[in-house]
């Protein structure tokens, strides 16, 4: 929202020094953009504070706050936020800590380093609800690889991952992980790319450890583009929609119910409208002021190195 | 390197890689082997990672059950009708966010920040009463609206990676040799950007391919439905659901983005980078 | 064909402008939504079903294409839908202006959509002979406010199915329609027929959607849940007679271990294999299962159909009946309805009951002795007849909100034994009222 009014301004700002030609380049891209994009945004926004239902019977009136405030009561909501957390950093942390490891296995001159990447991208190809799909599959508690693995160990009959209340989360965030791990990876072994080689070296003349040379040559040339990463990261998956949907459709019993799925039924199933934008802007609001804080935070944390 | 990495580091990672290497590709492998297994097998208690008798009996019931063929139809008509307009509108854009660094361009790279950002609940719920009112739901035109302006972020980040990347000298020069603005753009930039733009291009269309949010929300009978939509048509009610046209169906639509990807893989990463580095 | 019904809109339209001039050129595969008239005055219906099954999906396809050879004029299109999905899809459909003309769902699915004005009401439409065929209480189910938005044509009781073999080795009295077992008895012939050593069960309940069947099982023992007040608002309380089916489940899985508790989070396909393999004794399931144990089953598999168990207010259970309903949006009720009249002519009817292996609503298509058969417990099914009557929630706005969001986790977490009886009472009442509220401002 900030920014759009930051675009409001700044455009009209502009405008007086108008350079006709740079305006003729962008306004093929800007009037879509305004009209499809900042419009809606802002028209959701409006949404929630009316009372919008589907159906013809009644006119959509403004309420003002009473949707936010029923969201206050709304314990299902909060249950499905706190799972859209938990799961937003049960994708994110590994996802990182994943990727790092493989994108420094990359960067290292190893033999069939060529095989990981191309398979590393295959997750990145594939269409979410093929992913879903295929973790179906592995996850099915007859036909599925996994328990029949689990049975191969002899670690007892396996599970019904998917729909067991205890595993269903667990199973679903490891599903979120290999989805969304090779752009994180691809990401760093940008950074690491950027590193330059001399700085390994004269740190390896000095006598430091592998660990010491990642804590001081490695980490601080990649840094910038890891919290880039996990912060994009963070928002992507505290917003997916399509695995959940796929995978668990929010079962059982609501555990496996992200945010988006539960704002999607509010809206297109039960045809609330308006209460489903009130949810839409608290996903905003919250996810902005902890995105404000983890920044803030990592970037002093820094500085004090 | 000049660092030398002792044998048993060599051996660790060598050996975490083939511990990354099966972590990504085992799923892959058997939704691969399921899609060949006969009902037999799939109905037994324990599954084997090579079909007994492989088959090809669940591609053939996958295109009786569903329409994978118009679907697949749909689907290629939105991502390239978006990834060539959202290419067209874009270009010009991502040029001048590149070269006049106005308070416009910095609104745009604002913008494209903080797009990503979007819940897309906020932003499905006017969309759909928008393309409503225009008549629009269950139509690929209006999909395709939605699409171009949803792929518009990622490529002007992209583009403008690869516009930096062309060395202003050369428009300069072709400036002093009288040749008009648009006509330097026309003849001189675009000729260099065109593998930029290809890639581009292509990462929108896979992305318009696989997206499922909006197809699921907008498009609503199976004529005009796309893959990723259709696919979940095979999950039945109470999840019995019909595994080997189910693996089958979803092998098929992931071979047209892993093709386009292995085509554009180095592009994209070096797109990522020269946005992210230069920003 | 959209210029004919897109006139009015033209001037909205325009203000689309260029983008969507070009983009509409880029696009050949525009939707060609089949609605209205071609030129040659032929009428074309779009007719959405839910059949998944292959047989009911054949009996379907069968009856549109003798629709079609019969009535040149008009058209019949039959456009594949899903259970899973139907209601989101039918929501934005409508919501969209893309609904089909006739439209097959739920009866306790229809209530929203009734509210919404997205559904024709049928009272002006109906032939008397589908009006009589079809029981008032049938009626009551697609009945909102004053409007009747649906025909109710097919429906299943819930019904035990039991392994012959284990129950006649046991001893235990075998019950009838007239005479059923009660809750108590129940539960404790669950008991004696499970082996008690946690490798078999009296009962398996597969009650991935537990929520239909504890209301509906419910009735028998008077429990209602939802009331409506004098001022028209309905709200939902927790009564002795809610508690009796929920507390036989609960104790069944926690205190007897006489059900096992895998299958509480399983679809009713689930619990087949257990079941054909001696591990369960009984499964309580839809009348429609028998299909799949008749196609399932291994050979000389002996399964016998038991009336559920009966309350205080006999063996009464809940329904949902499938019905078909026509959108208010089609410019072809009448069309529609003729259709509809001969989809469910007494003969049809009784076809599509074969074909889903459910009972017909209408009275002369239950007439059809293949439905009483001794054989797969049709008869035993064609006795229940009477005793079905509307599902409790049927016209409660937001019940299906209600249903997915508290009942259906709450029911899950106490049967598994997660949370206790007042808890579950809390959530249903409270956190359910205020869904309910938000319906009814």
């Amino acid at each position: 929202m900030i920014s759009t009014t930051a675009k409001a301004r700044s455009g009209r700002g502009s405008r007086r020094g108008a350079d006709h030609g740079a305006w003729f380049l962008v306004l093929p891209a800007l009037i879509p953009i305004l009209v499809l994009s900042v419009g809606p945004l802002l028209y959701g926004v409006a949404l929630a504070f009316t009372d919008s239902q589907s159906g013809r019977t009644t006119a959509t009136q403004w309420t003002g706050l009473l949707n936010f405030q029923d969201l206050l009561h709304d314990t299902l909501f909060w249950d499905s936020f706190r799972i859209g957390l938990l799961w937003a950093v049960g994708v994110t942390v590994p996802q990182f800590l994943l990727a790092l490891g493989l994108a420094l296995l990359l960067n290292q001159n190893l033999r069939f380093r060529w095989l990981a990447r191309a398979l590393a991208i295959i997750p990145w190809a594939m269409p979410e609800v093929v992913v879903g799909i295929m973790w179906r599959l592995v996850y099915n508690p007859d036909a599925g690889i996994l328990n029949e693995t689990v049975r191969d160990l002899g670690l007892g009959d396996g599970r019904d991952w998917l729909t067991g209340l205890a595993t269903a989360l667990p199973a679903v965030i490891l599903v979120g992980v290999w989805a969304g791990m090779p752009q994180t990876t691809v990401a760093l072994l940008a950074g690491l790319q950027n590193t330059p080689p001399e700085l390994h070296e004269a740190a390896a003349l000095d006598g430091a450890g592998a660990w010491r040379r990642f804590r001081t040559v490695t980490w601080p040339a990649v840094k910038p583009v890891a919290l880039a990463i996990t912060a994009l990261n963070f928002i992507w998956n505290f917003n997916s929609f399509a695995l959940v949907y796929v995978l668990t459709n929010g079962g059982p019993g609501g555990r496996t119910r992200l945010p988006m799925l539960f704002a999607y039924e509010q809206a297109f199933r039960y045809g609330q409208f308006g209460y489903a934008a009130a949810m839409g802007c608290v996903m905003v609001a919250v996810i902005s002021v902890m995105l404000a804080f983890y920044l803030v935070g990592r970037l002093k944390g820094g500085d004090d190195q | 390197m000049t660092i030398r990495t002792s044998r048993s580091a060599r051996a660790g990672q060598y050996l975490a890689l083939l511990a990354y290497l099966v972590f990504l590709a085992f799923p892959f492998l058997w939704l691969v082997s399921t899609a060949f297994k006969p009902p037999r097998e799939l109905g037994s208690l324990h599954p084997t990672w090579i079909p007994h008798s492989p088959t090809l009996d669940n591609f053939r019931q996958a295109f009786d059950e569903q329409p994978l063929l118009a679907a697949a139809l749909n689907s290629l008509v939105a991502a390239l009708s978006a990834a060539v307009i959202a290419v067209l509108l874009a270009t010009p854009m991502a040029y001048v966010m590149a070269r006049h660094r106005t308070k416009l361009s910095a609104a745009a790279t604002g913008w494209v920040v903080v797009s990503q950002a979007f819940p897309f609940v906020l932003v499905i719920i006017p969309l759909f009463l928008i393309l409503k009112n225009l008549h629009l739901i269950n139509s690929l035109v209006g999909l395709v609206m939605v699409y171009v302006v949803w792929s518009l972020p990622f490529a002007l980040w992209m583009l403008v990676g690869y516009v930096r990347a062309v060395p202003r000298e050369l428009e300069e020069a072709a400036a002093v040799d009288g040749a008009s603005r648009l006509r330097t753009l026309v003849s001189v930039v675009a000729p260099l950007l065109a593998p930029g733009i290809v890639a581009t291009a292509l990462f929108a269309f896979i992305t318009a391919w696989n997206e499922f949010f909006f197809a699921l929300v907008l498009l609503k009978t199976p004529s005009t439905q796309t893959l990723p939509v259709v696919l979940t048509h095979f999950l039945g009610a109470e999840g019995v659901a019909d595994l080997g046209p189910l693996a089958a169906a979803a092998c098929l639509a992931t071979l047209p983005s892993l093709v386009v990807f292995a085509l554009i893989q180095k592009r994209i990463t070096g797109g990522m980078t020269a946005g992210a580095v230069k920003a | 064909m959209r210029g004919l019904t897109g006139r009015a809109t033209t001037v909205r339209r325009t203000r689309l402008g260029a983008a969507a001039a070009v983009l509409a050129l880029l696009l050949t595969g525009c939707s060609d939504d089949g609605r209205g008239k071609d030129a040659d005055g032929v009428i074309t219906l779009r007719f959405q079903s839910l059949a998944w099954q292959k047989e009911s999906v054949d009996a379907n396809r069968e009856l549109v294409d003798e629709w079609n050879a019969a009535h040149p004029g008009v058209r019949v299109e039959y456009v594949q839908g899903s259970w899973d999905s139907v209601h989101d899809q039918l929501l934005t459909s409508f919501e969209g202006g893309e609904a089909p003309d006739i439209i097959h769902d739920a009866s306790d699915d229809l209530a929203d959509f009734a509210h919404g004005g997205y559904l024709a009401d049928l009272r002006e439409l109906l032939p008397a002979r589908l009006k009589n065929d079809i029981p008032r209480r049938s009626w009551q189910t697609a009945t909102f406010g004053q409007g009747v938005y649906g025909v109710p044509f097919l429906q299943e009781p819930r019904v035990l199915i039991a392994n012959e073999k284990i129950l006649k080795a046991s001893g235990v009295r075998v019950p009838t329609v007239r005479n059923p077992w009660s809750w108590a008895e129940f539960r404790q012939v669950a008991k004696e027929l499970s082996g008690g050593d946690g490798k078999t069960y009296g009962v398996a309940w597969p009650l991935k959607d537990p929520v239909s069947a504890t209301l509906n099982l419910g009735l028998s023992a008077g429990g209602q849940l939802f009331h409506r007040g004098t001022d028209g608002k309905v709200k939902v309380r927790f009564t002795e007679g809610d508690a009796v089916v929920p507390r036989t489940i609960h104790d069944q899985v926690g205190t007897d271990r006489s059900a096992s508790a895998a299958t509480l989070g399983m679809g009713g396909s689930d619990t087949l294999p257990g079941f054909f393999g001696g591990k369960y004794a009984m499964v309580p399931l839809g009348f429609s299962y028998r299909q799949q144990i008749v196609q399932q089953a291994p050979e000389g598999f002996a399964w016998k159909v038991l009336p559920a168990p009966a309350g205080a207010d006999g063996p009464t259970q809940g329904v949902s009946p499938q019905t078909l309903s026509i959108a208010r949006d089609s410019p072809y009720k009448k069309e529609a309805m003729e259709f509809i009249d001969f989809f469910l002519r007494p003969s049809n009817m009784a076809r599509l009951a074969k074909g889903d292996w459910m009972l017909p609503t209408g009275a002369a298509a239950l007439k059809d002795p293949a439905l009483r058969a001794e054989k797969d417990g049709w008869a035993t099914g064609a006795a229940l007849a009477e005793h079905l009557v509307p599902a409790p929630a049927q016209s409660v706005r937001g019940y299906p909100e209600w249903k997915d969001k508290v009942a259906t986790p709450a029911y899950q977490e106490y049967y598994s034994g997660a949370i206790d009886a007042q808890e579950l009472e809390k959530r249903l009442v409270e956190d359910g009222n205020l869904v309910l509220a938000r319906y009814q401002r």
